[in-house]
């Protein structure tokens, strides 16, 4: 095994040793270490056993479906938790990334500066970024929430779609804000440098040899890492949040408003704040997707990329279920990566019907996702992974008294 | 002196009350149309600072005509949301159906010679005419499939709106692969005069077609829920479905014969406003939102609100333009719907309490 | 021939049995309470005839004619109409269209006539025939339901706690109303809180406990039975 094969299978493995915990059966006590297990081993013989480009496809595959897999998990702290019907994920997910992206990059100056047009460049560094996005995030959600979220719950999707698009419009057309409608470019990755020929200044002296041979484009497994780092401990943070008083009384609060209330539990403060906490993650989700390609612009905001598949997802998954959010992205993210291959096979079929119709395969690919969500509402609308029921820690599993 | 006792005794539950007074206040509909007057005349004012004053007249036509557009695929909207109480997300989708349906059977028909002052003959009406039962036909059977499956099993509103969203994705992807992204035209290259009226208002025939249809549409549907025993079964399913079904009705009958003219109603939409545009796969989700903005601040199920508030809402965007990108124009109709909410979530012309 | 025939009914909501064997009858132009605790299951007997529930075994006839298993709007046409107890008017519609929309399967051409039939019963309602239902008060949205299930000139009316959050005056006008109905040869099957008015006003009474059968008899036998007074008329 050649050095670079080992590190990149190394980086592979750890990313995996943060998602495979996540994934496997709850409530077991192996659950951890068999996961970072599992995953340093299976990175490693991943790197050892198929060519480099189905690796960096696969890694591509991993980023993509751990950043929805964050999107899924802030969808589920608001629709899962709460009972928010958000069909505006886009937006947040458009605000996150573009925050990020202006927080981080460098202002054009000078000829440059003719071509793309922002609003402010900090050069910030990448965790500040992402941070920042987070932030703004959740101001907008909160901006948002105040005056929709006492509304009904149809009137909430309604308004959330507004919210998305009106977000969307101002990317689009707000060329002094962030180059819309160009794409903006050069969004700095972290630590890039690392796998760039003249190194990073702040790296020790003595270590530079380890990751010598790799290229740039070996950059995304170190990227994947970054990603799956901040899913794994998203979902810890949220996980606990949900099992404590709070998640009980969100759960409470989406099950049975009136009674909700009736115990004196602050309804619709509960309600803001489950609906922002869901927008915090989406923004971060969109912070490390900006990072991710380097170059955005409003289309990737579109509702069909970034509302309607998530939605997919979770309903898969199973509303209320974390770990079925997550496993939900994997899974429709995978279902999505494989319908391309069945469009590009359909294309002689095609073809044979009308000559114009295999340039359009792409949209076959959208008509078998819709019938899928079409499918889970209409056969399975609890998802795959049912809800949880233990949702305190002071209940054992079987359901029993306190014991405390 | 102010009324002894009132003043000193309780100031905080005096307050309380004055809270509770200037709530009540705020959720009348004349403080919804004072501030819906408010709002136009600030925006006739930025348009007059911004140096559009000449043209506002002419914006103001126009936003007319583009009421009449949003009106056309409202009425619908409005009808099957009263009914069936889910805010269909596909109704876009059906609109824009409508639209291309209509452009497929037009060149099946032998050319008329052009109905002047209007920019088409006699066939393109006869094309709107065949789309509308086809587009209704899409919705009923959308019906069967999906949302009737949802009724029987007692799933919740929310199952609904998710469906129709993947429904509103399902016509969407199929109308690109039938006609593909690119735009078209009914009659491209055709003239389309506009002839001028006092004032410097500049308005074409076509323009004046679709509000005059608009408001045709509107009062014959309002006739049919007012007059007809279909009519009158639409409204008694609206209002308490168990009810309807005790009294005789077969709601699944009353239901199907909804979708059916909406989706018709969502198809003549369609038409009107790729005559009035172009026709493109992503015009119906373009008017979506002003559409539920329509049909939300006319009231849900009240064709009638649904046309004034669509004459609002189009003249808002068409006036917004002179300081506005024009592509904003959903957000003008957005931020008019979020104020509604905030008002008066049952809308204009909505009952109380309802 | 009793015109109704309710045999051996087992019904429920999911796996919770509300109802278990029940036997009933209604003979034409017969009055029958059905009367008994809070959660005996009366309510659910008069949903299940109607259509809104479906038994899980056991047969409902209705002349002969087995009706179990039906929807409402099948059920209605036969010639039994049903007043539920709770939302039993189309608020947002007037008098005069409640009254239509209960004669929805007649020709429209004989809808004036019904309508004129039924304000003898109610003359209060051709006063406000064109207020909306919702508008109006308690004891005249009970009239309008009653009205609007006459529509059909049904042979049997069923009545869910016909008097529920009435004042006494206007139960005492309801119950007469009742009456009238029932002398124009209408039979009446009513479900009843108020054991001791509508026992005294019915041919014959059911008691319901636990969602079986505990008495019958005619009205004035279980007035008298001891245990009925003690455990249901709160004498």
């Amino acid at each position: 095994m050649s050095q670079v094969i080992f590190i990149k299978g190394l980086m592979l493995g750890i990313a995996l040793a943060f998602i495979l915990p996540i994934l496997l059966p709850p409530g077991r006590p192996w659950r951890v270490p068999g996961g970072i297990v599992l995953g340093l081993a299976t990175g490693l013989i991943l790197a050892a056993l198929i060519p480099g480009g189905y690796l960096s496809y696969v890694i591509s595959f991993l980023i993509m479906a751990s950043i929805y897999g964050l999107l899924s998990l802030g969808l589920n702290t608001q629709w899962g938790y709460t009972g928010h019907l958000n069909f505006g994920v886009a937006g947040f997910f458009a605000v996150g990334a573009f925050t990020s992206a202006l927080m981080t990059i460098e202002a054009p100056t000078g000829v440059a500066a003719q071509y793309t047009q922002v609003l402010f460049g900090l050069e910030m560094p990448f965790l500040v970024g992402v941070a920042t996005a987070a932030v703004v995030s959740g101001v907008v959600a909160l901006i948002v929430a105040v005056p929709v979220l006492r509304l009904r719950m149809d009137f909430l999707a309604i308004a959330t779609i507004g919210v998305a698009e009106i977000i969307r419009l101002i990317f689009q057309n707000e060329r002094w804000l962030a180059n819309g409608p160009q794409p903006l470019r050069g969004i700095p990755q972290p630590a890039r440098c690392l796998f760039e020929s003249e190194g990073c200044a702040w790296l020790p002296e003595g270590m530079a040899w380890i990751i010598e041979p790799l290229t740039t484009r070996d950059y995304s497994a170190f990227y994947l890492i970054v990603v799956a780092a901040f899913l794994a401990l998203l979902y810890l943070i949220i996980e606990r949040a949900c099992r404590s008083p709070w998640g009980r009384m969100l759960r409470a609060v989406r099950d049975d408003e009136a009674s909700a209330a009736m115990n004196g539990k602050h309804v619709t403060y509960a309600r803001v704040q489950s609906f922002v906490v869901g927008a915090v993650v989406m923004g971060i989700a969109g912070a490390l997707y900006a990072h991710y390609t380097v170059a955005i612009d409003y289309s990737h905001f579109h509702a069909l990329f970034a509302t309607f598949i998530v939605w997919i997802m979770l309903m898969l998954g199973g509303s209320g279920n974390h770990r079925g959010a997550i496993l939900g992205a994997i899974i429709i993210w995978a279902v999505w990566s494989g319908t391309s291959f069945i469009a590009s096979g359909l294309e002689p079929v095609l073809a044979a019907i009308h000559e114009e119709l295999p340039g359009r395969a792409q949209y076959i690919r959208w008509l078998l996702v819709s019938l899928l969500l079409a499918g889970i509402v209409l056969f399975r609308p609890q998802g795959v992974l049912r809800e949880e029921m233990r949702v305190s820690n002071y209940l054992r599993k079987d359901g029993g008294s306190r014991d405390g | 002196m102010a009324v002894p006792g009132t003043d000193h005794e309780q100031p905080a539950a005096e307050a309380q009350r004055l809270g509770e007074r200037l709530r009540e206040m705020t959720r009348t509909r004349t403080f919804l149309i004072a501030t819906l007057i408010v709002i136009l005349a600030l925006m006739y004012l930025f348009g007059a600072l911004s140096g559009a004053g000449s043209r506002l007249m002419s914006l103001t036509a126009w936003g007319l005509m583009l009421g009449g557009v949003i009106a056309l695929g409202s009425i619908g909207l409005t009808l099957v949301y009263g009914v069936m109480k889910f805010p269909n997300f596909s109704h876009g989708a059906l609109v824009t159906l409508g639209a291309y349906v209509t452009y497929t059977v037009l060149p099946l028909l032998p050319d008329g010679p052009t109905l002047s002052p209007l920019s088409f003959g006699y066939e393109f009406l006869v094309a709107m005419v065949v789309a509308m039962p086809v587009v209704g036909a899409v919705a009923i059977a959308l019906d069967r499939a999906v949302y009737r499956r949802l009724r029987r099993t007692g799933s919740h509103l929310v199952l609904f709106a998710m469906a129709s969203l993947a429904m509103a994705f399902f016509l969407r992807s199929l109308i690109y692969l039938i006609w593909g992204p690119d735009f078209h035209f009914y009659y491209p290259g055709q003239p389309n005069p506009a002839f001028r009226l006092p004032l410097n208002i500049r308005v074409q025939g076509d323009q004046v077609f679709i509000l005059v249809m608009a408001f045709v549409f509107v009062a014959g549907v309002s006739a049919l829920l007012e007059w007809t025993k279909m009519g009158k079964a639409m409204r008694a399913t609206a209002d308490n479905p168990d009810l309807a079904g005790v009294r005789g009705i077969n709601t699944e009958r009353v239901i199907a014969w909804t979708w059916g003219l909406g989706g018709a109603l969502a198809a003549c939409g369609g038409v009107m406003y790729g005559l009035s545009s172009q026709l493109r796969p992503e015009m119906g989700f373009w008017l979506l939102l002003p559409m539920f903005a329509a049909t939300i601040m006319g009231g849900i199920g009240n064709p009638y609100g649904a046309l004034i508030a669509a004459l609002i809402i189009g003249i808002s965007h068409q006036v917004s333009t002179s300081f506005l990108d024009p592509t904003y124009g959903p957000a003008v109709a957005f931020v008019l719907m979020v104020i509604t909410l905030l008002i008066r979530p049952q809308g204009l012309l909505g009952r109380d309490g309802g | 021939m009793p015109l109704l025939k309710v045999d051996d009914v087992t019904a429920g909501y999911g796996d919770m049995e509300i109802l278990r064997n029940v036997r009933m009858e209604v003979a034409e132009a017969e009055v029958v309470a059905l009367i008994g605790p809070n959660g005996a299951g009366k309510s659910t007997l008069m949903k299940t005839v109607f259509g809104l529930l479906h038994p899980k075994s056991g047969t409902i006839t209705y002349k002969d004619r087995p009706i179990h298993g039906h929807e409402p709007h099948d059920i209605v046409g036969l010639g039994l109409c049903y007043v539920p107890q709770v939302d039993n008017v189309f608020t947002t519609l007037t008098v005069e269209e409640n009254l239509d929309m209960g004669g929805y399967l007649l020709p429209d051409s004989q809808l004036p006539e019904r309508r004129e039939w039924v304000y003898e019963f109610f003359p209060r309602l051709r006063e406000r025939r064109r207020q909306r239902a919702g508008k109006m008060s308690g004891g005249e949205r009970q009239m309008v339901a009653m009205g609007s299930a006459l529509m059909l000139e049904p042979q049997l009316l069923l009545l869910d706690e016909p008097s529920a959050g009435l004042s006494p005056k206007l139960v005492d006008e309801i119950f007469d109303n009742i009456q009238n109905i029932n002398r124009a040869g209408v039979a009446v099957l009513m479900v009843e809180q108020n054991a001791q008015k509508s026992l005294e006003m019915a041919h014959r009474g059911y008691v319901l406990a636990n969602g079986e059968n505990r008495f019958d008899g005619t009205g004035r036998e279980l007035l008298a039975d001891p245990d009925v007074a003690r455990l249901y008329l709160g004498g």
